[in-house]
């Protein structure tokens, strides 16, 4: 057997369904020690592909949720000011030589380090996943050029502080703005999109426990008609999964258009979407449930 | 000829295409193969594609060319040996494909000047609308567009200055500082809120803008990846809103997407800014806000229809600013059914953008 395929077992034992091209970009990412830049719509399994990694290899997961405004204090390092000041204070009280002080409290152990900065200095290795990175200014994405390229961070007082294990890196976006030349040039690509009937088949067995197989197959279908619906946010796998739970949950075993519109608020999260379906399941009686 | 050879025709077939492929991809690319079993297509397909890909956008072509270039044995075929050179012919090959980085990097620098070097790009699809004359001039613009919507997109935001976000409240910091005894242990820094603009840009998408109404659509696609809030409207004598579909294809292609799938055409199908301003007032009105800067693109040619300037006055009352380029000379402003000076009145600035450079400098301006 070979690498990838036995990849993508583990990946299966780690509760993550992927298909031959994900795990290809997995090995590569591995051989080739690169980051990986996973693109996509919401819902379809981009950061569940991280932490299903960092499971399936055993180690931890150091997690970087960017929002906009994120700056280096809160990924990368800051500064125990706090500490910096009664360290100086009680140095000042002990009459202590102000050069000294001045050395001490630029010393690690003043040092508050954060997710891009912990994964650098693990002792173990670690999967890092830097999620929702479009959201992100382009003074930080810069900032994460040498991270991604050396493993390496540079910080002015201190030096630079090189990795001891190259991390596994994962990149989440939902292109909502392109990210600059040299962010995607250093990344493999990894275009997530909605699965084929099949897999989300398998994806609902593995994650609704109870489901029965003949449910499964009908939730996929009926998943992938609605899919074919224009909508302002199409329901994703995060979104099937819930269905089938929810349906578990209230005990049914098939499903039809009555089901579908009790259970339609787990699908459709916006009003406009929720009144076409509605349209749509009223008007076209069965919606070709067959 | 070996793995890389092949390789390398691959690549130069894809950069014909348009899709650009620097050298490190190239690198990336060779070392990502020599890692899988290349023989098996899903594998090479996906090696290639997460090494060569950036941008969700090529994906088509790059499925395309994969297709046209290479062949694997499960498809059908009645010549295998011809056309599965990559399988046959080449597993003794693969020790040299052992690259050195600089060599490759050779290779791929020296390909991609051919590339450069010939005519465009004849394949492409994008391309072929477009006379031969302008041709050269449309690839400069797409070079362009990026730089263009970035230096836009760095105008409007206002730039974050880090020091004055890390400046100190001087007065809360000692006051906090009271209750440990002159020690200012919590630190307080003066947030300054940023400022988020909110883009609507309506665009004039009629046959006598049509050159600029093309770039000026690829100009408002390329902002549309830098704010998340971008609302776009395209108009003839009907105006419909088009921010979706702006999404979706090559920016030069675009305008033709327009045209195919929103409802810019009404009753006359000449170019009518009263109606399409007046249809917009009353649709579209709520989408405007004190926050909102107004990009208009047209050359205000009115064909002596009513020009419902009241519009833009009344727009003028609610938005931040009201931007207008026009593409054309500004000695033929005013002339025959031209109506700029009249939309004048009402806006923040207008540009004349009848070449690109002015239109840089219009917006270094802004």
């Amino acid at each position: 057997m070979n690498g990838i395929e036995e990849l993508k077992n583990h990946m299966i034992k780690a509760d993550y369904i992927c298909n031959e091209k994900t795990a290809t970009v997995l090995y590569l990412a591995e051989a080739l020690q690169k980051p990986v830049l996973v693109e996509g719509p919401a819902g379809v399994g981009k950061t569940a592909i991280a932490q299903a990694f960092s499971r399936m290899k055993g180690i931890p997961l150091i997690r970087l949720q960017c929002y906009e405004g994120i700056d280096e204090s809160k990924a990368l390092y800051e500064w125990n000011y706090k500490r910096q000041l009664l360290h100086i204070q009680a140095a000042v009280n002990q009459g202590q030589d102000s050069r000294q002080v001045e050395e001490e409290i630029f010393s690690e152990s003043f040092l508050l380090s954060r997710p891009l900065l912990n994964s650098i200095i693990s002792d173990t290795p670690t999967v890092l996943l830097i999620d929702e990175i479009d959201k992100v200014d382009f003074e930080f994405e810069a900032l994460l050029l040498e991270l991604l390229s050396e493993f390496q961070i540079t910080i002015p007082e201190l030096g630079t502080i090189k990795c001891r294990h190259i991390p596994y890196v994962f990149l989440t976006s939902n292109a909502s703005r392109e990210l600059s030349e040299a962010l995607k040039r250093r990344c493999l690509y990894l275009y997530l999109d909605f699965p084929s009937r099949e897999m989300e088949e398998q994806i609902l067995l593995l994650k609704v426990p109870d489901l029965s197989q003949q449910l499964a197959e009908k939730v996929a279908s009926v998943m992938r008609r609605i899919r074919g619906v224009e909508m302002r946010k199409l329901p994703s796998i995060a979104e099937s999964i819930d269905w089938a739970a929810s349906l578990v949950w209230l005990g049914k075993d098939d499903v039809d258009v009555d089901t579908l519109l009790q259970t339609i608020n787990t699908l459709v999260k916006h009003q406009e979407d929720l009144e076409k379906l509605e349209r749509m399941l009223y008007s076209r009686q069965d919606l070709e449930f067959r | 000829m070996t793995v890389l050879h092949k390789l390398q025709g691959f690549f130069e077939e894809l950069r014909l295409n348009g899709v650009p492929i620097t050298p490190s991809n190239a690198m990336d690319c060779c070392q990502a193969v020599l890692q899988i079993d290349w023989t098996r297509e899903d594998y090479f397909y996906s090696a290639l594609y997460s090494t060569l890909l950036k941008d969700f956008a090529y994906q088509e072509i790059f499925d395309q060319v994969f297709q046209d270039y290479f062949t694997f044995p499960s498809s059908q075929d009645p010549t295998p040996e011809k056309r599965h050179p990559i399988i046959y012919r080449q597993l003794d090959a693969i020790e040299q494909v052992s690259i050195s980085g600089g060599q490759m990097a050779m290779g791929s620098s020296q390909s991609q000047g051919r590339a450069a070097d010939s005519p465009g790009g004849s394949k492409n699809p994008l391309d072929q609308d477009f006379r031969l004359d302008s041709m050269a001039e449309i690839h400069k613009l797409e070079a362009v567009f990026p730089v263009i919507a970035r230096r836009l997109a760095a105008k409007m935001v206002r730039k974050r200055n880090r020091n004055n976000l890390a400046m100190i409240d001087f007065r809360r910091t000692i006051r906090n500082s009271m209750s440990s005894g002159g020690v200012p242990i919590d630190l307080f820094t003066i947030k300054k809120t940023r400022e988020k603009p909110v883009i609507l840009a309506i665009c004039d998408v009629s046959g006598s803008v049509m050159t600029f109404s093309c770039f000026s659509l690829a100009l408002i696609a390329s902002l549309e990846r830098f704010f998340r809030k971008i609302d776009s409207f395209a108009f003839i004598d009907e105006i419909d809103e088009v921010s979706k579909l702006l999404l979706s294809g090559n920016p030069l292609d675009l305008r033709k997407h327009v045209l195919r799938h929103a409802r810019v055409v009404g009753a006359s199908g000449y170019t009518d800014y009263g109606v399409s301003f007046k249809a917009f007032h009353q649709r579209y009105r709520s989408y405007l806000s004190h926050k909102t800067t107004v990009l208009v693109f047209g050359d205000a040619r009115n064909n002596w229809f009513n020009d419902e300037s009241w519009v833009l006055q009344e727009m003028k009352k609610n938005v931040r600013k009201i931007y207008w380029f026009n593409p054309e000379p500004r000695r033929n402003w005013g002339l025959g059914d031209s109506r700029i000076f009249e939309y004048q009145k009402y806006c923040t600035q207008v540009f004349e953008c009848s070449t690109l450079m002015q239109l840089e400098k219009a917006i270094s301006q802004l």
